[in-house]
């Protein structure tokens, strides 16, 4: 019943959901003028993810990465509407069962461009990975590994003592991490 | 069907639909204002029976929608209710047409209407009718609400007829097919008589009449029609119809799961309702009263005398759906809707439905799936207002089930779209409303408060573009006040999150603005009662620190000694206390040990830098206080780019006494002014902010007739004033004039001069400085600008006789002190002590090796006006120092044998190394007389015991003489 639900998307209403796609790249400088500013991504090049993001405890950003560099906001916001659906996860599950609760959480939101993917640590702080929705070679199972490689990176972030928890990361090696996952920007 | 109705629950499927609506001239708030009262009879009970019936009213609805009447019975207009002017009996049966034109609108479906006829009097008005009833104005019609509660059972009679009409069909006759309008054509040529065709005619007809029971208020009989409707089309692929049976049941479960209703509380339209909610909240499943009673006596329909074709082989507990199957079946029903491109509004609806009751069930992941789908739905093209309209709902539904930053994001999407290019009149006045509304979504708050308490937080980027938003959509609106509000607030709030650029762009911005609209202090109110706390701009320049100064020494207030005692004994009751008073932490309001004097110019210090990447320019920089008056002197300045820490002293003159209170400080930069109050910039330093501000004080101007000195006396623990120095030889006396000039507003009445001498090692003979104060106390009052003047004698009388260096080094000239037993052990005790000397910095000058210093301090204490009574007085100090040299050398010591053996004649060369006559006197009181540069031998007589040998000279010249002293 649910894929029936998915899968009624494109087939059923392709044309009001990229009017409602196009609303939703609003970002450019003056409200009138966002209309021309749409970017589309290329979606030749998407084995991996378009956008990383750490979320803080208290749902602020620690780092956000996007591949599109020019538009960067979309992916704020983005980010941030997920942190809707990761709160509300994280509650269903923590009522359920605390302690062995998965970190992964799944498959967070589609949009009509991009697939949105969950993960939060014990310490509730929250991985997003934003990846193409085109890109169906990705499967699960890569998606996890790439959110346990963003874990570890992060761990080791929280490791230096010379890292304030609660700052935006800096870390080079984490970047380098993030910048791995990320599809190179042509 | 085009327009969806957003508002719609799953109860309003039990509701039937009448339409309200003007005819004629009827002024709108007249009309809202009946209107209103009508709609207050939601619900009406019937009589004779346990049914209630629920009324759905529309001032607006489509004849296209109520071509969907059959598919869903609640969407078919069933009552007209006309509200109507009339001025007198010739415009009615002009009236009386138009309200018949109206009727045919809605012709087909109508069971009933009525009309209302206001301002109407006399004979027309007399007669007794029952679908017009006849007021005299719009003030005086007490029985609205009863003739509605009539209208609502004539209603209701020819519901329940239809009602058992369809049922009890069970004749042999064609049942008709019932049709949505797109469908009409489908059936052309159809053939009906096959089997699949009657199925189907079936299958719609008995969840036709699962509608019907549902609205006359038998929702269990409702609940099994729909259960066979739902077999019969399921059977016959008849997905529409089988999508709106199975929505039909949804509708009727949560009608008995969910008595309160699944509105929400903001909508509030029927009130009725809205009572029920709010006991039913928490209650969850508690059953409406009538549904209980069809359970417990499942006879009590057909005991009524209304026989009804349920099917009894269907168990009356089952047939209700649990609330995990009504979304199952919710699910299954919208992707029948699905299929059919036409019924998307009917999706649509179904959609909102189903998202209300997840909400009540707080299944907020399956309702965030069914608001996901119906972003998707499409409805062909919208309508600019359309589209708004299908944002802000689904804001609020995503505000319902809690994804407030989803929410705010469609909000915004919809604040967008009203002022969208393609809209001829962009309306941002709504824009902006819109806007203001996503602000708790982004986890913003207007007031720059919350932001002051430690570092910022959140999602800079976006917040930052929405403030841009804020900015440019007030801007449009026409209201330069509000932009400049909004701009304060990203400057003060953002500003470490933007870039060079964008605070280049900001602040240039943000001068435009103020050039049409200066921004101040006062709360700004919208017109939707919304408050705009002001933002002071605390952050245009940073500042660290600020330090309340002392005055200067010679104006600095001082207490009387016994008043200042009384003082602190009123305190406390104990002498001693080994609790200490005041509460640390209270940093802000701990009171400073010195004090102000009311009157003068007073210094607070702010060590501030400016954050900016270019030059600020910061005016009318002032203090601001409390607790007295306080006239500020405001300071303009220019910081450079990114200075350092910069110090700012701000000025101003207490004009009251009292405890004075420095609260903050005011600026202007940008053209907005801001009151910066200290309470809310944890981050400054301060060492106090209360201080005392004691009556005025005269003040006293000194000058003296003697040049000021360079260099200023050496160990002084208390500052001078000043001071003044003076070269004088021994013995020597000067006269010093002190003029004492009154440059204060307040009449000088008390002088008292002290004098203290500093340096206590040299041992001074005589009075050092002596005056005579009477002629000038004579003088007092002194009035502001006038002077007095005191005449001080210095007078210097030094013991020179332990600067024997220098007969020292004559004596090694070869002038021979042999033979002299008492100078051998002064020579061995000098010696040494002549070579720590020659350490010292000063001595390293043999010329200046014999030259005396002598200090001393004069005190002028004052006072005088208001200060004097409270006990006050200051003081002024004058340094005296005075560089002595010795004005006579003993060049040479001999002896000579005196006639007696128990006597000698000591021979003492003496010279004058002034330029001046001088006499040398000795205790016999043998004046000598020496001249400039001469040396004389006087011969002292001096007895064995203590040789004195130096008493008292007056010196005038230079020479040198020969002293001869019989010992």
């Amino acid at each position: 019943m649910l894929t029936r639900l998915k899968t009624q998307v494109p087939l059923f209403s392709m044309n009001s959901y990229t009017k409602l796609g196009e609303k939703l790249k609003l970002s450019g400088l003056s409200l009138a003028s966002t209309h021309s500013h749409v970017i589309r991504l290329g979606r030749h090049n998407s084995k991996m993810a378009v956008c990383i993001a750490v979320i803080a405890k208290e749902n602020y950003p620690l780092f956000i990465r996007s591949v599109p560099v020019q538009n960067e906001l979309k992916f704020h916001y983005t980010v941030h509407t997920s942190l809707d659906v990761v709160e509300e996860k994280i509650s269903a599950v923590g009522k359920a069962m605390a302690d062995q609760r998965e970190l992964y959480l799944g498959l967070l939101y589609p949009t009509e461009d991009y697939k949105v993917y969950g993960y939060v640590t014990n310490s509730k702080v929250k991985f997003v990975i934003v990846v193409d929705s085109s890109n169906t070679s990705l499967r699960d199972n890569e998606i996890r590994s790439m959110f346990r490689k963003l874990h570890n990176s992060f761990t080791d972030v929280m490791c230096n003592p010379f890292y304030n928890p609660g700052d935006t990361i800096q870390s080079k090696a984490f970047d380098s991490i993030v910048s791995a996952m990320m599809v190179q920007a042509s | 069907m085009s327009i969806p109705d957003y508002m719609q629950c799953a109860e309003d499927h039990q509701t039937v639909l009448v339409v309200v609506q003007p005819v004629g001239i009827v002024p709108e708030d007249e009309f809202f204002r009946i209107y209103k009262r009508i709609t207050s009879v939601a619900q009406v009970s019937i009589r004779d029976s346990q049914r209630n019936l629920y009324i759905r009213y529309r001032h607006h609805y489509l004849p296209e929608n109520n071509e969907w009447g059959d598919f869903q019975t609640h969407r078919k207009v069933v009552g007209l209710i006309s509200v109507t002017t009339c001025g007198s009996a010739k415009e009615w049966p002009q009236t009386s047409d138009r309200f018949h034109c109206q009727k045919d609108v809605f012709g087909a479906t109508l069971y009933d209407s009525r009309l209302l006829v206001f301002g109407l009097q006399g004979e027309i008005a007399e007669q007794q009718r029952t679908d017009v009833a006849f007021y005299p104005s719009y003030d005086d019609c007490p029985d609205v609400e009863k003739r509605v509660e009539d209208f609502v059972e004539s209603i209701f009679i020819v519901l329940e007829s239809k009602r058992l009409d369809r049922a009890t069909d069970k004749s042999g006759d064609k049942i008709p097919l019932l049709c949505v309008p797109f469908e009409k054509k489908d059936f052309v040529g159809l053939d009906t008589d096959s089997r699949h065709y009657k199925k189907c005619c079936q299958g719609r007809m008995r969840k036709h009449v699962g509608d019907l029971c549902l609205q006359a208020g038998m929702l269990q009989d409702a609940l099994v029609h729909y259960h066979m409707a739902v077999e019969l089309l399921r059977s016959v692929n008849d997905f529409l119809w089988l999508g709106a049976a199975l929505e039909g049941l949804c509708s009727a479960s949560v009608i008995f799961h969910y008595p309160g209703g699944t509105a929400g509380k903001a909508s509030g339209r029927e009130p009725s309702l809205a009572r029920g909610q709010g006991q039913a909240a928490d209650t969850g499943k508690r059953h409406r009263p009538g549904a209980q009673e069809v359970l417990i006596d499942p006879g009590a329909l057909t005991a009524n005398g209304i026989s009804a074709d349920t099917s009894s082989e269907i168990g009356r507990a089952k047939n209700c759906l649990g609330p995990e199957d009504i979304i199952e079946k919710y699910k299954e029903s919208i992707s029948y809707y699905g299929k059919y491109k036409n019924a998307g509004v009917i999706e649509l609806e179904a959609c909102v439905k189903a998202v209300r009751v997840l909400a009540i069930q707080k299944r907020v992941m399956e309702a965030s799936e069914f608001l996901q789908n119906a972003v998707y739905i499409n409805l062909g093209q919208l309508s600019e207002e359309e589209k708004i309209q299908r944002y802000s709902i689904l804001s609020e539904l995503y505000h319902l089930i809690g994804f407030h930053r989803k929410s705010a994001f469609f909000k915004r999407v919809a604040a967008m779209q009203c002022v969208a290019p393609t809209i001829p009149e962009p309306g941002w006045r709504a824009c902006y409303k819109l806007l203001l509304e996503t602000l708790p979504g982004y986890s913003l708050c207007l007031d720059p408060k919350d932001f002051s308490k430690g570092s910022h937080r959140g999602w800079a980027a976006v917040q930052v573009r929405l403030l841009h938003e804020l900015v440019y959509a007030s801007r449009r609106m026409g209201n330069p006040g509000l932009s400049v509000r909004h701009l304060s607030f990203l400057l003060q709030t953002m500003l470490d999150l933007l870039s060079d650029q964008e605070k280049k762009e900001v602040t240039q911005s943000l001068e435009n603005y103020t050039s049409k609209c200066p921004g101040g202090m006062e709360v700004l109110t919208l017109p939707d009662g919304l408050k705009l706390p002001p933002v002071p701009l605390s952050k245009l320049p940073i500042v660290r620190s600020v330090k309340l100064l002392d005055l200067p020494v010679s104006l600095r207030p001082h207490k009387q000694k016994g008043l200042l005692e009384n003082n602190l004994s009123s305190k406390s009751p104990f002498i001693y206390s080994p609790i200490i008073m005041h509460t640390r932490g209270e940093e802000r309001t701990k009171k400073i040990e010195f004090r102000w004097v009311q009157g003068d110019v007073c210094e607070v210090q702010l060590m501030v830098y400016n954050p900016m990447p270019f030059e600020l320019r910061v005016e009318h920089m002032g203090l601001l206080t409390s607790g007295v008056e306080f006239e500020a002197l405001p300071a303009a300045l220019s910081l450079p780019a990114e200075s350092g820490l910069y110090p700012v002293t701000l000025v101003g003159v207490p004009r009251t006494a009292g405890n004075i209170n420095i609260n903050g400080y005011h600026t202007s930069v940008f053209g907005v002014t801001s009151d910066c109050l200290l309470d809310g910039l944890p981050s400054v330093r301060t060492s106090g902010c209360v201080v005392e501000v004691i009556p005025s004080l005269p003040r006293l101007q000194l000058s003296t007739s003697l040049p000021r000195s360079a260099h200023p006396l050496r160990p002084s623990k208390e500052e001078l004033s000043s001071s003044v120095s003076v070269q004088l030889f021994n013995g020597e006396t000067q006269q010093l004039t002190i003029t004492l000039e009154n440059i204060g507003s307040e009449d000088l009445e008390t002088l008292e001069v002290t004098s203290k001498t500093c340096n206590t090692k040299e041992k001074l003979f005589g009075e050092f400085l002596s005056w005579d104060l009477e002629e000038a106390v004579s003088q007092l009052p002194l009035k502001p600008g006038q002077s007095v003047t005191l005449t001080v004698n210095v007078k210097v009388r030094l013991d020179f006789s332990g600067g024997e260096n220098l007969l020292q080094d004559l004596n090694d000239d070869g002038i021979s002190v042999t033979g002299l037993p008492i100078s051998s052990p002064l020579r061995q005790v000098l010696k040494p002590r002549a070579e720590t000397k020659a350490l010292g910095s000063e001595s390293s000058k043999t010329d200046y090796n014999h030259v005396k210093t002598l200090e001393a301090v004069m005190t002028f204490k004052y006072s005088g006006g208001a200060g004097k009574v409270e006990g006050y007085y200051r003081h002024l100090s004058l340094g005296v120092h005075v560089d002595v040299e010795p004005s006579v050398f003993f060049t040479r010591v001999s002896t000579l044998p005196a006639t007696r053996t128990r006597q000698c004649h000591l021979l003492l060369d003496v010279f004058n190394s002034t330029e001046h006559e001088l006499m040398v006197s000795a205790n016999n009181n043998q004046d000598l007389v020496l001249h400039p540069s001469e040396c004389q031998r006087p011969a002292a007589g001096s007895s064995r015991g203590e040789p004195s040998l130096y008493r008292s000279m007056s010196l005038v010249g230079m020479n040198t003489s020969h002293y001869v002293l019989s010992i």
